[in-house]
Parts: C-alpha cells; structure tokens; sequence
C-alpha cells in the first residue's frame, strides 16, 4: 500500500454515521416540540422541504467534494473558486455556523440532562444553560486531549441511536392516533403559511451532511464513497424526520409535545406502563430516549468541533488565518489552539443566547445556508471556467439548474429567518470582509478561478467587472519565486543573473539554494564532522549568490539544504518552498545521473515548476537566440527571452527553421509568434534546413541559445544523457534548455 | 518490504530507529542521541489514524508536522532517512517500523506529563519498553528544563 492509500480508513459506513450522527440528534430529540408549537402537525412537511433543500445543495457537495477531496469542506472549494475574499466569509461562515450549532447541540444535551438530574440555576444561567455548559467544556476537553475512543464511540452511538428510533417508531405505530395528529383545528392551524418559517427553524436538522467533505481526504474511494455517504446520510435522516415526527404528533397533541425533551415524553405515552409481569416499561422508555437524546446531542456538538478544526486548518494553509491557531499540541497532536478558540465561542454563545434556542438553531442555519449558495456559485464557476484540473467523479444532474436551484433555495430559506438571526449572521460576514481586507488579502498568495477567468478575459469582460476583481485581488502573492539550485562555485553567478533576471522581470524573488549532496557511503560521524566545513563552504557560496544578486532589484533568501539525493532534493526543494522556476546547472544534473535510476525517469516527467538548466559556465547576454517551432514547449524560452531583455537588454533574435521555400510562410508565422508572446521587436530569422543544423550554422554567433523542451521531458534526457539535439552538445556558446511542466503535473499540484 | 534480519554485528547502535512525535521533541531527541554517535539514524513519525472514525487532526497537517521533525532531524544527522507511518496505534506502528527498516534498536526520549495525562494518553513508555521485541532506549532529557 502507498502512504496514500494508508492515510484513507474511512469506510462508507464511517462516513454516513458522521453525517447521521450530527444530523439525527438535532431533527428528532431538540426541535420537534419547538416547530410544532410553531406550525403545527404540518411542520412534518417543514422537515420534508427542509429535507429537499438540503439534498439540492448535498448533490453539489458531492459534486465538488468528488473533484477535490480535501479537509476543510465547503470553504476549500469556494476558496478555490471564487477566490479568498468568498473564502474569508465562506470560512467564517462554516466556522462560526458550527459554532452556533455546537452551542445548540450542547444546549440540547443541557434540556435532556436537566430532565434526568436536577441542576442549579447559577448566576444568569438557567439549568438547561448549565447543562449545557458542562457539556460543551466536556467535548471541547474531549477533542482537546484528542481521546481517540470518542471516535470509536460516534459509530456505536449511531447504531445505537438508530435501534432505539425504530423501537419508538414501533411502539408508537400501535399508539399512534390519526385524530391526535389533526389536532382540534385541522393539520394547519397557522395556515400554510407557516410552513416556511418552520423548515428556516428545523434546517438546522439537516447540517451534517457537509461535515462528511470536510473529511473528504480521509474517505476510502472518495469517488464513490462521498456522494453515496452524502446523498444517503440527507435521504436517510428526512425519511427517519418525516416518520418519527409524525409519530410524536399522532402520539401527543402538538400544543402539548415538550419543547424541551419531545421525545422522552412521548416514549412515555407509546410504550405501555407494563409488559406483562414487567412494570415501569413507560418510564424505562423515556429514560433510555433521554440517554439516547444525551448521545446523539453529544455526538452531534463533538462532530462539529472536529469538523471545525478542519475548517482552521484549511484556512491557515491558504493564510487567511494565521498559524498560530492551527499549532499542533507537542503531546497531544490536536489542533489545540482550534478546539480552544471554537469552544470559547460556543461557550459564549451558551451563555448570552441559550435561553433562545431558536436563535442559535437558525443563526447556524443561515451562516451554513450562505455557504451552501456560494458552494453552488462555485461549482457553476468551476464548470463554467472550464478548467481542466476539475474533474469529479460526481456530476450533478441537470447541469445548470441543480446548482442555481440551490443557491436560490438556499437563500430563499434565508429570507424566512427572523431579523436578528440575520443581523447575528450578517455581522459575521461583515467581520470575514473586513477581516479579509486587513489582514488576509495581504497574506494568502491564492488568487480564485474566477479572477483568473476574469482577468484572462480582460478585452471581453466590461471594464467594471475586470476594476472589481482586482480590488478584491490578494495581494499575499509576492510575485513568482525563482529558486536556483547551487551545487559549483562557478556557475553560481551564471545561475544567480539568469534567476536574478526572471525574477525581477515578473515582480518575483530568488531563493539561493546550496545543495550539498552526501554520498550514501560516508558515516554519519564523518558528515558530522565535515558538517562546518560545509557550512563555511556553503556560506561563500550563498554570499556570492546574494552580491551577484544585487545588481537586480529583487529580495533573495539563502538555503542550505543538506541531502543524499542530489536531484531529487531539488525537485523536493522546489516543491516545499513552492518555486515557480527552478534554475539549475547542467553538470549538476547530468552529476544525479550516475546516481539516481530509475525513480528519476518517472520525477522528470512531472516537473514541480518550471525548470531553466543551463549549459555552461558563463552567461552573456547580450545575443539571445531563441529557435521556435510554435507550440506549448517554446512558451517558456519566449518568457525568459522577455524577461532578459527588458532587464539587462539582452539583444533577442527568433529562428525558425523551414524547409527549402516555405521562408515566406515561416516569415509570417515568426512574425505572429513574437507578437503573441511579447517579442515585437525581435529580430526574425527564418532559415531553411533541419533545426539541427540551422543551429549548428549560426548558433555560434550568438552568446546564449535558449532551447525550449519538447513533450518528451528534457530533464530526463539530460540526465539519461541522451539529448538528442547534437547541435546543442556542438555548440561552444552556452545553451539554456527550459522545460514548463504538462498540465498534467501542474493539475496533481492544484488537486492532488 | 520487511526486513527482520538484524545485523547485530554493527552493534546497538547500528542503525537507530527514532520515533519523534513532533518538531521540538525530535530536536530534542537527535540532540539526547548525538553524543553517542550511531551509524544509521532512522527517524519515524507516525501520523495518528482514527481507522474508521475521522482524525483528531487533518491528515495534511500531521503530515506537515512529520516533514518539520525530518527537517530538525537532520539538523543533527544529516543523513537520516525518514519513515511515515499510519496508525491508531503508535506503539504498535514503531514496532513494525523497526522491523520494516531492520533497526538494532528504537532510541525514544520518555516525555513528561502527569500519571492522568499519561494514563488517557496512554503510557506509551510503559508499552513500548515491555513489549518491543529489539532493544529500546531511554535517552536521557538533555536540557532538563525543556
């Protein structure tokens, strides 16, 4: 097995009890008596609509979650698509909405528990409020300690709760009494109307189904797993909501259900007060109702703070927070500073709005209902922008209308909450912006799909449109960074003006690396020992690098990397410090060779970055000759032919080479070329014969040819030692070989 | 690959097998070895799985956390290899490393932490020393302090 497949040991079973799990123990032991009270018996339809709305948004979840199984759920994908200022209110949303429902949760467990043990009032909190509070420090110590039975527990306690629901179901199917159900004033004693404001109280209900994505990386086979755990887990719970609430009001009359603890009092009805000889079977029922109330409150609160975690930690890879909040805990291995920071607020949130039970269920509901519109947005973005790293294995049916009936629905459900759930709600997202403009739009590097569609499209697009993406734009991107892998002294300042160039050409930094390659044979008490001098001879290096470095106007960083595997550390390099070029020696690579078989042949082929390798110890440019064929693989050699000379005025020549009376047509394709790529000035060689040896001819007379890569990998030719452009091993001027990864590789960066 | 064959004749410390749990605990840990110079250093992080429940952290970041330890590993053994491992149970997983590797022997540095943090912890020092099936080391805390 790979290290990949060994981090997935989430089954289909584990995935739909965390869906379960959070959903069940609102819907069934909490709201109930509360939206009854509110609608009547026709609230079993609030919970049905509810139900609907969540499985239109739970299709697109799957869509998005298929494409890109990641933690952090709703956030990752708005992020990525609509860019970091939706994903600012997208994290804060989710985050904050999770926070609202752990307190609901927890306030949940607080009325069932002040059913079972008399507790205090204290202060301003009410019994239920403490209740609640005890529970709410409990799970928060739980995931802070990281107890990992908990875990465990969530599926036991699913299964549990499902067997104690369908005995219920049955006692109350031989109670159940259709004249109870309608009530003295019919099924809709509020009227229709009613039914609405109901399923915006009940939604809450069904918040679980998109902490199954915020695992989505943990998921065995999450292509197939996902949406069935996602789809199944909403489905499943409506059918369980939509029968057992029927149940209740066939049982109790709605005016009369508990709005605290629904369930137990109803079980007291439904089940007979004797089996038999067995007395007591009613009071039994209710108490095992309420321990079932207490777990499935319990799992639903512990569910959200570990998704929340993720949510953090999601945020902080793309610095919209900072990483202070992800710190792993030294003995515990928690995201500590996380749980603590989410608990806090549930606490709070106990402590000023328990009393307003309602508040908290539908202030949850609006945070996530506003995520789920912009998750719709962003798979509609994605689609639309037509970008080939998005790849579900899950599409939504009738693409466009799922998507935006999801986003209308979700927001339509908004407009039935009250004005302070929504002010509550509205503040937050204010705060995500504000705090998006002061803190992460200078810090988050990652710009959306849509601003890159947006300013792709800069001609079509009205001047308004292209004005707005900007001003929203990240800032935290400080340009590209150039890495340059050193290995000899005497190539370092060759290496340093090239890297020196790009960087300061596209707005970038340099980073210096010294790779110091220690053979497999020397004992480690030998490296130990050569380590200063090392360090002494890495340091005049990396000091060099940075005064060559000064004749450009770029900030340049120093490394030294101390490794055994030569080539391979550069590629690791360049992917840990996120470089967007590599600029290396050609020695150093064709050094690896002896070295690394076989794995190199399959790293070659998916480059990290860009790679600029250059041939030779000098670098004079002041006649670049760039030979091009058209097509993907001389993209770069123009970009770095640019970059040199609006920097250090390199004079740029482009050769094309045709066959005998085909000069005309070469002409004019040359022509077209330069313009596209920024070259109008160039000079336009056209000449007739092999490229070969065309640059055997005049490759000569200039002091750098930069050589584009062809599909078939340079790197691993170079290495291999088999490039086969003769002419490039001829010629005495130096050669610089650019390869630009396939879109292939640069999709496994994005996506994974 | 499993390679149970120990060459002893390299000695104890023929190729260590260095379980560190974090940044800070495997510089301290190279450093607490660093002295006695073994001539092969494994380091070993294992990444802590739910196995069928989710993590109590992101994967992603446990897996940041091991690169971060290889790193201050190797600012004492330069050569040092590394090895993930993924496991619910972590005393377990350093066992199956050490066989996995052919370790001579697992150095670990006991980190404190009261009897009721220990025992919902799980002692893992007590595990790991009565039921490890090649030699295990204690290094002593060499800033006592930290």
């Amino acid at each position: 097995m790979t290290e990949e497949e060994l981090a997935k040991d989430l089954g289909l079973v584990s995935a739909m009890t965390i869906g379960i799990g959070t959903m069940i123990g609102a819907g069934i032991f909490v709201l109930p008596g509360v939206a009854a009270n509110a609608a009547g018996p026709i609230v079993v339809v609030s919970f049905v609509v509810g139900g609907i709305i969540a499985m239109v948004n739970a299709l697109s979840v799957s869509e998005l979650g298929t494409a890109m199984p990641k933690a952090g759920g709703g956030y990752y994908y708005i992020n990525k698509a609509l860019g970091p200022m939706f994903g600012s209110i997208a994290g804060m949303g989710d985050w904050m909405g999770l926070a609202f429902a752990s307190a609901f949760y927890c306030i949940g467990f607080g009325q069932y528990l002040a059913v079972f043990v008399g507790l205090p009032e204290i202060a301003f909190l009410n019994p239920i409020q403490l209740g609640a509070l005890i529970a709410g420090v409990l799970f928060v110590a739980i995931n802070y300690i990281g107890a990992k039975e908990t875990g465990g527990i969530q599926t036991v306690i699913v299964f549990v709760l499902l067997s104690i629901l369908t005995a219920f179901a049955v006692a109350g199917f031989f109670s159940f009494d259709y004249a109870t159900l309608s009530g003295a004033d019919g099924l809709t004693p509020f009227g229709t109307g009613a039914i609405l404001p109901a399923t915006a109280l009940v939604f809450v209900s069904f918040l679980g189904y998109a902490k199954i994505a915020t695992v989505a990386e943990e998921l065995k086979n999450p292509g197939r797993n996902l949406p069935i755990a996602i789809l199944g887990s909403v489905g499943l719970v409506t059918v369980i909501y939509a029968i057992l609430v029927t149940t209740m009001l066939g049982i109790v009359p709605w005016p009369e259900l508990s709005q605290d603890a629904p369930v137990a009092q109803a079980a007291s009805i439904a089940f007979p007060s004797s089996l038999g000889p067995i007395g007591g079977v009613a009071a039994a029922a209710a108490a095992v109702m309420t321990i079932g109330a207490l777990l499935a409150t319990a799992s639903s609160a512990n569910a959200s703070i570990l998704a929340s975690a993720r949510i953090n930690f999601a945020m902080g890879r793309d610095r919209i927070v900072t990483d202070w909040l992800n710190e792993i805990h030294p003995n515990y291995a928690t995201p500590y500073r996380s749980i603590l920071v989410t608990g806090a607020l549930i606490v709070v949130f106990i402590a000023f709005l328990g009393r307003e039970i309602e508040v908290l269920a539908k202030a949850a509901s609006v945070l996530h209902l506003i995520v789920y519109a912009l998750m719709n947005l962003a798979l509609i973005v994605f689609r639309e922008a037509d970008v080939p790293e998005y790849d579900p294995d899950f599409t939504v049916p009738l693409y466009p209308i799922t998507p935006i009936l999801g986003a209308l629905l979700s927001l339509g459900l908004v407009a039935f909450m009250d004005a302070i759930e929504i002010a509550l709600s509205g503040g937050f997202v204010v705060a995500a912006v504000v705090w998006y403009f002061l803190y992460a739009r200078s810090e988050t590097p990652n710009q959306g799909v849509l601003s890159n569609y947006i300013r792709s499209r800069e001609a079509e697009l009205p001047d308004q449109v292209v004005d707005a993406a900007d001003t929203v734009a990240p800032t935290g991107d400080e340009g590209p960074t150039v890495m340059v892998a050193l290995s000899n002294p005497r190539t370092e300042s060759a290496l340093i003006t090239l890297a020196g160039a790009v960087a300061e050409a596209e707005g970038g930094r340099v980073l210096a690396t010294h790779i110091v390659t220690v053979p497999d044979q020397t004992a480690l008490s030998r490296a130990a020992e050569n380590r200063q001098r090392i360090e002494a001879s890495s340091e005049d290096l990396l000091s060099a690098a940075t005064a060559d470095a000064e004749a450009f106007d770029v900030p340049i960083d120093t490394k030294t990397i101390l490794s055994h595997r030569g080539i391979e550390e550069v590629f690791d390099a360049a992917r840990t410090n996120d470089a967007d070029t590599v600029v290396m020696g050609y020695g150093g690579a064709q050094f690896a060779a002896g070295r690394v078989e076989g794995a190199l042949d399959e790293l070659t082929h998916d480059l990290p970055c860009d790679f600029l390798v250059l041939d030779g110890a000098d670098l004079d440019v002041t006649d670049v000759l760039v030979p091009t064929a058209g097509g993907y693989s001389s993209d770069l050699s123009a970009d770095v032919a640019r970059a040199l000379q609006t920097t250090v005025g390199a004079d740029v020549s482009l050769l094309h080479a045709v066959d005998a009376g085909e000069e005309t047509q070469g002409r004019e394709f040359l022509t077209g070329w330069a313009d596209d790529h920024g070259l109008p000035d160039a000079e336009i060689l056209v000449e007739a014969g092999g490229i070969g040896d065309v640059l055997g001819r005049i490759g000569d007379d200039y002091s750098l040819v930069i050589v584009g890569a062809t599909d078939r990998g340079l790197l691993s030719r170079i290495v291999s030692g088999s490039l086969v452009i003769d002419a490039v091993e001829t010629l005495e001027t130096p050669v610089l070989l650019a390869e630009r990864p396939s879109a292939r590789s640069i999709r496994e960066r994005l996506f994974g | 690959m499993t390679n149970d064959a120990v060459d002893t004749d390299r000695g104890l410390l023929g190729h260590v097998l260095l379980p560190v749990a974090h940044e800070e605990d495997a510089r301290k840990t190279a450093t607490a070895l660093e002295p006695y110079g073994p001539d092969r250093v494994t380091v070993l992080h294992v990444v802590e799985k739910g196995e069928g429940v989710p993590d109590k952290t992101p994967v992603a970041q446990s897996e940041e956390v091991a690169e971060a330890s290889y790193a201050a590993v190797r600012e004492v053994f330069p050569d040092a290899d590394d090895h993930t491992a993924y496991a619910r149970d972590v005393v377990g997983a350093i066992f199956e490393a050490g066989a996995e590797v052919g370790a001579t022997a697992i150095a670990y540095r006991p980190r404190d932490g009261n009897r009721l943090v220990q025992f919902l912890s799980g002692d893992r020092s007590l595990r790991l020393v009565t039921e490890a099936d090649r030699p295990v080391i204690a290094l002593p805390d060499s800033d006592p302090d930290g």
